[in-house]
C-alpha cells in the first residue's frame, strides 16, 4: 500500500477553485513511485478515510479563500474529534477524525492551498494562481520526498469497537 | 383565495437529500394542516442545451446530469444512441453494462441507507439534528458506519475499475463500451464480493430488528394506494438493464405487462404544475393525477416475481410478506434498498464469473440509421428513460428525459401531506416533526439534480409582493 497519498480537489470547472484537483491530475500523471497514490477528487468523502487509513502520510491540496489571493500555505491537519454537520463532504480534518475513530489510524497530515482569486465558471485560473501553481507544486514534491525519506508512524488510535 | 387568518409554514431547505428543494405547508383557520407542496426550486435544463450536439456526445455529456448516478445516465443514453445506430451491441458489451449498473446501484443506495438515512434509523426520528449524520451514527454503533463506507467505496471501486474514474466516467458509448473488462480487474473486483455480500446481509438483518420501532412511521410515511412502475424480465425477474415495463395496482395485480419502454409516451403522462421545476409523470389510461404511480426500489420489488439471485430470492419473498397486497407504505423503500443492494452483490458474481466477460469484442461501430431512439434502464431510484430526435447529420433536435425521482413527485407531495397531517399540531414546528416530513422525502431518495428538466414551457409564476406581503402585481407564463 502507498505509504504518501495525495488527495487534491476541487471543482475543474469553477476556475480557480479546481486546482487541487488540476495539481493532483498533474501528479497522478508524473507519478511513478508505488508508494505514492494520487487521487484527484471533486470533494472529500467518507469513503476516502479507509483509504486516508492506510497511508503514513496525506497530503490535501485544496484552493483557499482565506487570505490574499495567489498566498500559499502550508499547515498540519491534525484530527478534530466533534460534531460534524455532513451532508456530503468532509474537510482534511474530518476526513481524518473517520480513519481515526473507524479504522484506528490517524495518519499525519497536511493541507496545502493555494488562495484562489476567480470561482466563476470556467476551466482557466486567474493569472496570479495560475503564476503559483509550479511553486506549490515543487513545495509538495519536496514534502512527499521528505516524507518517504523519513519513518513517519501513523499515530495509532483507539479503534472504536 | 386563501382565508385571511390561513398560514403556511415553510421547510427551507429540506436536508440530506440530493439537490435543492423546500416544502410549504398550508394550515386552515384552526391550524390544522390543509395542503402540502414539495417545491424542487433548481433548474437544470439538459434537454435544451444539448440540442444541435453531435449524438455521440450525449451519452458523456448527460453522465454530467449527476454526480452520484452518473452510470444511469450513460446507460440509458448509450442505450437510446444505440437505437440510432440501429444496432445490437456485442453479449460482452452487454453484460459490462450491466455490472457497470449494478455497482452504481450499490454505491448509491449505500449513500442513501447509511449516509442519509442511518441516523434516522438509528439515533430516532427526535434525535438532536447537530447528531442526526454519519458522525453519529459512528458515535452510537461504529460497525454500521464502517459497513456503509465499505460498501460504498465497493460500489464506487468497481466503477473506476470500469470506467477509469467514480465520477462521470465516460466507459459506456454507443454501441458497447470503450474498453474490455481485464482479468486483473475482474479478480479484485470478485475479491471483495464476500465482505460486500456480509455487509449486506448483516444490515438487512439489523433493518428489520429494528422496524418494529417505526410502527407510526410505517403507517404514515406514504402509506396509501398508488400504482407501481418497473421493468422486469420476461420471466417476471428484477432486472436493471432491459425488459418490459410492466405496472401493478395497490392490491398487487398486474395492470399492464410486456409494455415497450420505447412507446412511454403511449402511457407515461407529463404533467407540469407552476410551484415546482419538477415534472410529474402519471399512468396516462388513469388521467392525472389519479394515474400516480410509484418508481424505485419500493416498486420494483412490487412489480418483480423473483430476483434470480439465492438470497435476494428468500428476502424477497419475505419482503412480499410484509403485505398481502402490493407493499405500499414509503417507509419500506428502505428494506427494499437492502435487498436490492444483496442482489446487486449475488447478480454482480454471477457475471464477472461468466466465461465470455473477458471477451474483447465489446463494441459496434455504425453511423446513425434511425432518426429517433429511445433508452431505459432501471436507475437506482428508479426507471429512467432517455428519448432522442436527431438530423441526418446526427445532431440532436429534440430530446427528452423522464427521471426516476420526477415519477415519484406526485408521490412525495402526497406523502407530505400525510406526513404533516398525521405528525403536525398548531402553528410551531418541532424538530421532530420536521425531521419526519423530511425522512418521508428521503425514502424516496430523490435526486433533484436529475431531476429538474424542461419538457415544453415551463409554467411560470412571478409575484411582485410589497412590504406588508401583499401581492401588488402578477405574471403568468401558461404551460
Amino acid at each position: 500500500m502507498a505509504r504518501v497519498l495525495v488527495l487534491g480537489y476541487g471543482n475543474p470547472l469553477r476556475s480557480d477553485d479546481g486546482l487541487g484537483w488540476r495539481i493532483a491530475v498533474e501528479l497522478f500523471r508524473a507519478n511513478a513511485s508505488p508508494d505514492v497514490l494520487v487521487l484527484p477528487c471533486h470533494q472529500l468523502t467518507p469513503d476516502l478515510s479507509e483509504t486516508a487509513s492506510l497511508a503514513e502520510t496525506v497530503i490535501f491540496v485544496d484552493c483557499s479563500r482565506k487570505g490574499e489571493p495567489g498566498e500559499i500555505h502550508c499547515e498540519e491537519v491534525r484530527s478534530q474529534s466533534g460534531p460534524a454537520s455532513f451532508t456530503h463532504d468532509l474537510s482534511p480534518a474530518a476526513l481524518l477524525d473517520l480513519a481515526a475513530e473507524l479504522f484506528g489510524v490517524c495518519p499525519k497530515a497536511w493541507l496545502f492551498t493555494i488562495c484562489g482569486e476567480w470561482f466563476v465558471p470556467g476551466e482557466n485560473f486567474s493569472p496570479l494562481v495560475n503564476s503559483r501553481i509550479p511553486e506549490l507544486k515543487a513545495m509538495i514534491r519536496r514534502h512527499i520526498e521528505d516524507a518517504l525519506t523519513s519513518s513517519v508512524t501513523p499515530r495509532p488510535r483507539t479503534l472504536v469497537s | 383565495m386563501q382565508s385571511a387568518v390561513s398560514k403556511s409554514i415553510v421547510i427551507d431547505p429540506v436536508t440530506r437529500i440530493e439537490g435543492h428543494g423546500k416544502i410549504t405547508l398550508q394550515l386552515d383557520p384552526n391550524g390544522r394542516v390543509e395542503d402540502a407542496h414539495f417545491h424542487v426550486t433548481q433548474f437544470r435544463g439538459f434537454e435544451k442545451f444539448c440540442e444541435g450536439r453531435p449524438f455521440y456526445e450525449m451519452p458523456a455529456l448527460m453522465a454530467r446530469i449527476c454526480g452520484i448516478c452518473p452510470v444511469s445516465h450513460l446507460i440509458a443514453s448509450a442505450k437510446a444512441c444505440d437505437a440510432l445506430l440501429a444496432v445490437r451491441i456485442p453479449p460482452t458489451a452487454e453484460k459490462l453494462r450491466r455490472i457497470f449498473g449494478l455497482a452504481q446501484v450499490v454505491q448509491s443506495h449505500a449513500l442513501s441507507f447509511f449516509y442519509l438515512s442511518s441516523p434516522d434509523l438509528l439515533l430516532g426520528m427526535d434525535a438532536d439534528p447537530a447528531k442526526a449524520n454519519l458522525f453519529g451514527v459512528l458515535e452510537k454503533k461504529p460497525e454500521l458506519a464502517r459497513d456503509g463506507i465499505h460498501l460504498r467505496q465497493f460500489g464506487q471501486q468497481i466503477i473506476e475499475r470500469l470506467g477509469g474514474k467514480r465520477i462521470h466516467p465516460s466507459w459506456v458509448v454507443p454501441g458497447g463500451v470503450s474498453e474490455p473488462l481485464t482479468e486483473l480487474n475482474r479478480d479484485a473486483i470478485l475479491a471483495g464480493i464476500p465482505e460486500a455480500l456480509a455487509i449486506a446481509e448483516r444490515t438487512l438483518d439489523w433493518f428489520k430488528s429494528i422496524m418494529e420501532n417505526f410502527r407510526e412511521e410505517i403507517g404514515s410515511f406514504g402509506n396509501f394506494p398508488s400504482l407501481f412502475l418497473g421493468i422486469v424480465k420476461k420471466n417476471g425477474g428484477l432486472t436493471f438493464y432491459d425488459g418490459g415495463i410492466r405496472i401493478v395496482n395497490s392490491a398487487g395485480e398486474v395492470v399492464a405487462n410486456g409494455l415497450d419502454p420505447s412507446d412511454y409516451r403511449e402511457y407515461i403522462g407529463e404533467k407540469v404544475e407552476s410551484w415546482s421545476y419538477l415534472k410529474s409523470p402519471y399512468y396516462e389510461p388513469s388521467g392525472y393525477p389519479q394515474g400516480i404511480y410509484r418508481v424505485g426500489p419500493l416498486a420494483r420489488l412490487n412489480v418483480a416475481d423473483r430476483c434470480g439471485t439465492p438470497r435476494a430470492d428468500q428476502e424477497l419473498a419475505e419482503f412480499h410478506e410484509l403485505q398481502r397486497t402490493a407493499v405500499l407504505s414509503s417507509f419500506h423503500y428502505h428494506h427494499a434498498r437492502l435487498v436490492e443492494i444483496l442482489y446487486c452483490v449475488e447478480r454482480l458474481e454471477q457475471l464477472l464469473n461468466d466465461p465470455e466477460i473477458l471477451s474483447r469484442q465489446v463494441r459496434a461501430v455504425a453511423g446513425p440509421n434511425c432518426l429517433e431512439g429511445v433508452g431505459c434502464c432501471e436507475a437506482p431510484r428508479g426507471t429512467l428513460f432517455h428519448h432522442y430526435k436527431i438530423d441526418e447529420r446526427g445532431l440532436i433536435r429534440w430530446a427528452n428525459l423522464v427521471i426516476a425521482t420526477g415519477q415519484n413527485n406526485l408521490a412525495m407531495n402526497r406523502g407530505i401531506l400525510q406526513v404533516a397531517k398525521h405528525f403536525v399540531r398548531g402553528e410551531r414546528l418541532t424538530p421532530g416533526m420536521l425531521n419526519r416530513m423530511e425522512a418521508l422525502i428521503r425514502t424516496y431518495d430523490p435526486c433533484l439534480s436529475c431531476s429538474t428538466h424542461a419538457f415544453g414551457e415551463m409554467p411560470l409564476v412571478i409575484q411582485l409582493l410589497n412590504a406588508s406581503g401583499q401581492i401588488v402585481d402578477e405574471v403568468r407564463r401558461p404551460c
